[in-house]
């Protein structure tokens, strides 16, 4: 029987007073407009021909549609070398990183946060730097150890330690891409798990502990279940994000030819040819969208309240002799991961010449020298220079707006699709918050500089303005922030909220009493990701910045090009010093709002 | 129920938007509206019959500023002694790749949201075929420049400067180059040893790649000349140029992310067997960057010692500051000296257009070296195709 108008009207009614309906639908509109029309865009893009395809194909009609470039990817004598083996290479490195950065993160954030390691606050402290570093730094080091003379220049410190060339599987390919940046991207792993570990009531283990279960068995049936959320969360991410880096890979892999996919989505970007490297870029998308799927019928099924209306005690785990083993450990992750990388790169701020690493080839000239003609034609060091400070301003002001505001929209987001689980509304949410995190940052750029350049209904061009590059660096990242938010939404129990509301509670006031404390802790990893990320960020704004909007990291450019790494590495040691300092003082804020 | 209804509110809300968006794809400026500039301007064939600094100068400072998108960060050099020179006109100076200039500038023209006066890039045939002759950007010469000028540089596009791509080795190592044609590149003792940038990261060496494709004839001669009988085409390659790319490729050639690289590993001192290595000629002054670098410009080369590209210069369509763009290009040009709006590419490495300017010190003329240019209607036609060749062979 159809349900009468009025049943209708009722049961719809009774369905948009839920605040997690409401909030829900707002968002996805939000999304629609920063995520899904871009995106859009890109899929027209790959079935139109472009101007540029005029270069490719005597036949292009710029402006009609064409199955071009599908053919070009798939099915042409270059898709050997332009798709199917780069996407081979993509997925072979992305699980590799993928699981090795989770044994790290997912160990480092245990040792720190559940055991009474010694030093661990001191480790802690460093445990997200190797993510604030550049990937590069990591691949330089690399090989100033284990380079042959296949790339020239000097020998690396394994041949002359041991006299043979280093073969090259070891110093260039898929060896050393996957450990430098599972040593990159362990942080992902390493902030979400701690996060769910802080939050996890002894009482649970203790429960265990009564019912006579050893340390192994309550770690295996009490804690591991507990943090796997969060654990699946970091697997997509680095998954993901070693699908998409370019850098590194190139860095270490062009010496053999080894290319990824995201080679492939760079050069074609950068040769003009857009709508080749989207589809390579779907391909990618389709594929963590499969890993995302199959992370929601396991979630369906497994997510464990933790944060209850109950008492709330942490407590540690003693590990007696393993104490100084473990230290040893995370301390020889930190060691080179963070302090390696980091003296190499500080080094070479120092050096009057570059690639020379004696004593007296010091100098402080690229931080604080007035201007010598003589020196780096008569550039000041980057604290005298007025442009820099200002673009450092730039950049504090643009990374402390996107974390806030990302952070709150990933909080809701969390909300959303925790209680409105397995509803098709919350699906979709789930899915569209994660798409730009996919989509190759030039490309997003670009996408976002065509579509903001004109006038959108009552909305002024926001090309030029500082709105722009804070709406597409929150677009980018709202992933970091929806995943945490989804984490730790789900560690808090309903009854806490339902408690409220029985006894009256505006919504807002829930939110604001009860639900925004209680997630803020789980939520931190997303709103320091989110910083350091807008810190760091240079492809995605490059090409929506414009003079006065510059950020620190548009500087780097300047100097690259003319070949003072000296000054761009400054800037880098500048960028590392300020997100460290900004972690620092969020963790104080954090840990003062939390219980 | 609900749930279908939030699905075709989003998708309603998607739709309204997409229209919302959608009339401004592709859409230009109108030809007229183009031509009322050009002759509000003063460009192109409205342009006055002299040079008269003075005027323009007058009309520049009520523009107050001038923006230039430049490939090269040493805008911010001649931005200075520009605005030292001309008072109450203030240089804004925006440096990034080639690419990403063409990418900003179509933007901008579609939209019709004029940031760019200038613009100052690699890529001519880019700037040919999708800049100029669409109406976006337009060539300024100013009239007292016309003589000492090749009417090559000046038409369809003025170039700044040329900026060659050649081939260096090691100097500690070796007394004089150890190669003397480019075919040696393809011989078994160079194999894994020639250092090459990679041509799909960067669009320059697309450019050298497809020049060596055009001159496939005087390869093809070259190639007689070293091995004494005709070139064997492989199968696949359709001339010389490509059995070239295809032999350096087979000959495990090695890739470099840029040409800094080439020139740091090539260079670096106390190596036993060094690499050879193509790279930019500007690289030399890496040298006095770091002085213990020891590589040296192969000049002796046959059939040529390099490949010239063309650096452009042009004035973007409904320039806002059109006054001040004139003025600003005139002393990018430099004078017969170098001058000062020239200096900063008054350098070993890059090579003047005026033929009334002495070469840089250390360095030969234009037209002393033995190198082909780029020719950017031949790029357009078939650096893609060269593009997709290298790309097709790499493994």
């Amino acid at each position: 029987m159809v349900p009468s108008w009025k049943v209708l009207y009722n049961r719809s009614r009774y369905t948009l007073t839920k605040p997690h309906v409401v909030i829900g639908i707002l968002l996805v509109i939000l999304l629609t407009a920063l995520v899904i029309i871009p995106f859009l865009q890109m899929i027209r893009d790959t079935a139109v021909w472009q101007e540029t395809d005029r270069r490719i194909s005597r036949t292009a009609q710029p402006g009609e549609w064409t199955s071009f470039h599908y053919k070009r990817v798939f099915s042409s004598p270059l898709s050997l070398n332009i798709f199917y083996r780069p996407l081979l290479h993509s997925m072979m490195t992305s699980i590799a990183i993928s699981l090795a950065a989770m044994a790290i993160g997912a160990l480092m954030a245990w040792l720190i946060v559940r055991t009474d390691m010694p030093l661990r606050k001191t480790i802690g402290a460093f445990a997200v730097i190797p993510y604030v570093l550049p990937s590069y730094t990591l691949a330089l080091a690399w090989l100033d150890f284990f380079k042959n003379e296949r790339i020239g220049g000097a020998a690396g410190i394994y041949q002359y330690l041991f006299g043979a060339p280093t073969p090259d599987w070891l110093a260039y390919g898929f060896v050393p891409i996957v450990i430098t940046l599972s040593l990159h991207y362990y942080p992902f792993t390493y902030l979400l798990v701690s996060g769910a570990l802080i939050s996890i009531d002894a009482h649970l283990e203790e429960a265990g502990e009564v019912l006579g279960a050893n340390r192994l068995t309550i770690l295996r049936r009490v804690t591991f279940p507990i943090v796997l959320p969060a654990l699946i969360s970091s697997f997509i991410l680095t998954f993901s994000r070693s699908l998409g880096t370019f850098g590194t890979p190139y860095f270490l892999g062009a010496p053999v030819r080894y290319f990824t996919l995201a080679t492939t989505i760079y050069s074609n970007i950068s040769n003009r040819t857009p709508a080749v490297a989207y589809i390579s870029a779907f391909i990618l998308i389709l594929i963590s969208m499969f890993v995302i799927y199959t992370n929601q019928k396991i979630i369906g099924s497994k997510s464990f309240v933790t944060i209850a209306g109950k008492g709330f005690r942490h407590r540690l785990t003693f590990l007696g002799r393993w104490k100084h083993f473990a230290l040893i450990a995370a301390a020889s992750a930190i060691f080179l991961a963070v302090l390696i990388p980091l003296f190499l790169l500080v080094w070479q701020t120092l050096m009057l010449y570059p690639n020379d690493y004696s004593i007296g080839n010091l100098t402080l000239h690229y931080w604080s020298g007035k201007s010598n003609p003589a020196l780096a034609e008569g550039e000041t060091g980057i604290l005298r220079n007025i442009q820099i400070l200002g673009a450092a301003w730039n950049s504090l002001k643009l990374s402390v707006i996107v974390a806030l505001f990302t952070g709150i929209i990933g909080i809701l987001i969390g909300y959303a699709v925790v209680k409105g689980k397995k509803t098709k509304l919350s699906s979709l949410l789930e899915q569209q918050s994660f798409l730009p995190y996919l989509i190759p940052s030039i490309a997003f750029g670009a996408l976002y500089l065509s579509l903001f350049t004109v006038k959108i209904g009552p909305i002024p061009p926001l090309y030029g303005t500082f709105l722009l590059l804070v709406l597409v660096c929150m677009a980018k990242n709202l992933p970091f922030s929806a995943r945490s938010g989804i984490s730790s939404m789900l560690q808090v129990a309903g009854e806490l909220e339902e408690a409220a509301t029985m006894v009256g509670a505006s919504w807002q006031r829930r939110f604001r009493k009860i639900i925004l404390p209680l997630t803020l802790a789980g939520s931190m990893p997303g709103f320091i990701l989110t910083f350091i990320a807008t810190m760091r960020e240079l492809s995605l704004i490059i090409l929506l910045v414009t003079p006065n909007t510059r950020t620190l990291t548009t500087m780097t450019f300047r100097y690259v090009e003319q070949g003072y790494s000296q000054f761009a590495d400054a800037i880098i040691v500048l960028i590392v010093i300020l997100v460290v300092g900004g972690e620092f003082i969020t963790r104080k804020l954090g840990k003062r709002e939390t219980f | 129920m609900m749930m279908k209804k939030t699905l075709s509110l989003t998708l309603m809300v998607i739709l309204f938007l997409f229209i919302l968006v959608n009339p401004s794809w592709g859409q230009s400026m109108s030809s007229k509206e183009t031509e009322e500039w050009l002759s509000k301007s003063e460009l192109g064939r409205y342009e006055p019959k002299v040079y008269n600094e003075k005027q323009i100068y007058e009309k520049a400072r009520l523009e107050k500023e001038v923006n230039i998108y430049s490939y090269s960060s040493r805008v911010h050099q001649f931005g200075k002694t520009f605005e030292q020179q001309y008072p109450g006109i203030k240089v804004n100076g925006f440096d990034m790749d080639s690419t990403e200039i063409v990418t900003k500038v179509l933007a901008e023209q579609k939209a019709g949201n004029f940031v760019a006066d200038i613009i100052f890039l690699k890529d001519p045939s880019t700037v040919l075929y999708e800049l100029m002759e669409k109406g976006y950007a337009f060539t300024y010469v100013p009239t007292d420049l016309r003589p000492v000028i090749p009417a090559r540089y000046q038409k369809p596009f003025l170039t700044h400067h040329v900026s060659l791509d050649i081939l260096v080795y090691n100097a500690e190592v070796n007394k004089q180059s150890p190669v003397h044609t480019l075919w040696d590149l393809t011989k078994p003792e160079w194999k894994s040893r020639v250092l090459f940038p990679d041509p799909i990261k960067m669009p320059e060496f697309t450019e050298v790649l497809a020049t060596l494709v055009q001159h496939s004839d005087e390869m093809a001669k070259e190639y007689q000349r070293v091995f004494g009988k005709p070139i064997q085409l492989s199968k696949g390659s359709r001339s010389a140029g490509y059995e070239w790319i295809l032999r350096i490729l087979k000959n495990d050639a090695v890739i470099a992310g840029s040409t800094n690289d080439v020139s740091n590993a090539v260079g670096q001192p106390g190596q036993q067997k060094p690499p050879i290595g193509i790279t930019a000629f500007s690289r030399l002054r890496d040298k006095e960057k770091n002085p213990k670098l020891v590589f040296d410009v192969a000049y002796d080369i046959q059939p040529v010692m390099g490949v010239a590209t063309e650096v452009v210069i042009a004035v973007i369509n409904q320039a806002k500051h059109p006054n001040a763009a004139k003025l600003l290009i005139r002393w990018m040009m430099g004078d017969e000296k170098g001058g000062q709006g020239y200096k900063p590419y008054f350098v070993l490495g890059d090579l003047p257009v005026r033929t009334d300017q002495p070469a840089p010190k250390g360095s030969k003329t234009l037209q002393q070296l033995n190198v082909w240019i780029a020719d950017p209607r031949y790029v357009w036609d078939h650096g893609q195709e060269t593009r997709d060749f290298w790309l097709g062979h790499l493994k």
